[in-house]
């Protein structure tokens, strides 16, 4: 059987620096997969080939058996794959609730042609959507926010929002990049709080995470990242505890 | 009274123009100072159709619109591949283009010499002369669009437009397609100003290029900046605002050669006090 995701050999080239060397790994269904590995170890570049926005130079990425090799981002999507952003890229001038609402797939009037000759269509369509979309704002704890401006939410709101506009989406795995940086205290536990509940709810998680007691309370399995290769896996305790890759990861003689 | 239906008239196709200016460079962010040649092709190919061909009024101006449609289309489309300040300049070169066009066809468009002659719509056996009898058309025009704009921007169609002017690549991200979005605002735009040529033509019975060049697409845009972005109720009252202005210097007993270089004037100054003091517009939000 093959694996939920699998990605295979990528290799990507910006002009001389090599990103991604020879990576490939696994990620099994309705687990936490914690990606982690210093600061240009290609994470965020991971991300991009998976989801689309990149086309690796060589390799293969398949998800439930389908290969996903020149898929648009949007194709990706209707998959069931869908990420967030390092630097959130939420829609400030927007509510919480159309941030959430603009994730919604199969929106009836999202094209001229309907929202003008079919307005009482489009019109109960979207209230039944508004619905849905204050049901996935309560899920992240977002419902009191839902009308204010994007602009005017915490950062830590802002972080949930991103998680909350991606489930929307309906997708499956969830790829997020660095969704507890910047937080902590109160705003840090609801985030890991939130990304448990998602796993119990049968989500699958791909998580890019700098702070390793974050990793080793959420994850199930780490890959660790470096140079734009695999060079381990495993349980988080066990690559926490290896020395070697503590050296690589908080930098030192290599 | 002609005065003033006058000032009606050309107000209310000013505003489907301001639909088309604010859809684009307002609502989607695909900065065009081109619309105008837009217009100027609508203005020409309906005064062709009925001058040259005796198709009915309406039936030009839907064919100016579908015609518009497609050029509108083709003329934003590199916005997709060139972003922000790069389609200023490659509009503005189109604008260039567009106006050497109608400069120079003399056998198209009559040239600097203008197009006279285009004759009053027939409807049904009506003949839509004078000023207050084309009012009821310019309405009705008006209002058909105002009613398109207000329900787009309501259904999700709006609101998908207003995400990808904040950022295309989380639209994308969320299995949007980008390219789709653009080309349906596009093809809105270009529809409201087809539209609106065709009116101008038939109203005026006479058109020049002077209507149609880069003052008058920037016209467009001081219309949408002194209106208010992404509104409906800026669309409608920046055309009234500054077409008024005309009508009121004419008041003043000044010689019309000062009055023409006072309203340009005028217009400078008022982009640049509304950019500064009131970027949001009287009726509208921040461009």
């Amino acid at each position: 059987m093959s694996a939920y995701l699998q990605v295979e050999g990528l290799n990507k080239s910006f002009g001389g620096l090599q990103a991604l060397r020879d990576c490939s790994f696994t990620v099994a269904q309705g687990r936490i997969t914690c990606l982690v590995g210093p600061n240009g170890a290609g994470k965020t570049t991971i991300f991009n080939a998976i989801t689309g926005f990149l086309v690796p130079d060589t390799g293969h990425v398949t998800f439930q058996g389908i290969s996903l090799d020149g898929r648009t981002s949007q194709q990706i999507v209707r998959h069931g794959i869908a990420r967030t952003f390092q630097n959130l890229r939420l829609f400030v001038d927007l509510t919480a609730r159309a941030n959430v609402l603009a994730g919604m797939q199969d929106h009836v009037g999202e094209e001229p042609f309907t929202a003008i000759f079919r307005p009482f269509h489009t019109a109960r369509a979207l209230a039944a959507k508004q619905d849905a979309a204050m049901a996935v704002l309560a899920h992240v704890g977002l419902a009191a926010q839902a009308d204010m401006l994007v602009r005017n939410l915490s950062y830590g709101e802002q972080k949930l929002l991103c998680i909350a506009r991606i489930l929307a989406t309906g997708a499956e795995l969830l790829l997020l990049d660095e969704p507890t940086s910047g937080l902590s205290g109160a705003a840090l536990s609801d985030v890991m709080a939130l990304l448990r509940r998602l796993q119990a709810e049968g989500k699958t998680l791909l998580v890019v995470e700098h702070n390793t007691r974050v990793v080793q309370q959420i994850a199930d399995d780490v890959l660790f990242l470096h140079q734009g290769h695999l060079i381990a896996q495993g349980a988080p305790a066990d690559i926490i505890a290896d020395p070697k890759l503590a050296e690589i990861y908080f930098g030192g003689a290599i | 009274m002609d005065f003033f239906y006058t000032y009606i008239v050309l107000a209310e196709i000013y505003v489907l123009l301001g639909l088309s200016t604010n859809l684009l460079v307002g609502i989607v962010g695909i900065f065009s100072v081109s619309q105008a040649a837009v217009f100027g092709v609508g203005a020409y190919l309906t005064a062709f159709l009925v001058m040259q061909t005796s198709t009915p009024f309406l039936v030009a101006v839907l064919l100016s619109s579908i015609l518009c449609i497609g050029l509108n289309i083709l003329v934003t489309l590199p916005s997709l591949r060139v972003s922000g300040d790069y389609f200023v300049v490659t509009s503005f070169g189109i604008q260039l283009l567009a106006t050497a066009v109608f400069t120079n066809w003399t056998g198209g468009t009559g040239g600097a010499n203008g197009l006279p002659g285009v004759p009053a719509p027939w409807i049904a056996g009506h003949e839509f002369v004078e000023p207050s009898e084309f009012a009821v058309l310019a309405t009705g025009g008006m209002a058909l669009g105002c009613i398109a704009f207000w329900l787009i921007m309501r259904a999700p169609f709006g609101a998908l437009l207003r995400a990808i002017r904040e950022d295309e690549l989380a639209v994308a991200a969320l299995g949007k397609s980008v390219l789709r979005a653009k080309v349906s605002a596009a093809a809105l735009a270009g529809a409201f100003a087809g539209s609106a040529g065709g009116l101008y033509a038939s109203f005026l019975s006479f058109i020049d290029p002077s209507s149609f060049d880069l003052d008058a697409s920037i016209f467009l845009l001081t219309m949408v900046v002194v209106g208010g972005a992404r509104t409906l109720a800026g669309s409608v009252i920046g055309p009234f605002v500054l077409l008024a202005l005309p009508q009121i210097l004419a008041l003043i007993d000044i010689p019309s050669s000062v009055a023409a270089a006072a309203r340009q004037l005028i217009y400078g100054l008022l982009l640049i006090a509304f950019m500064l003091f009131r970027p949001q517009g009287l009726l509208g939000e921040k461009l």
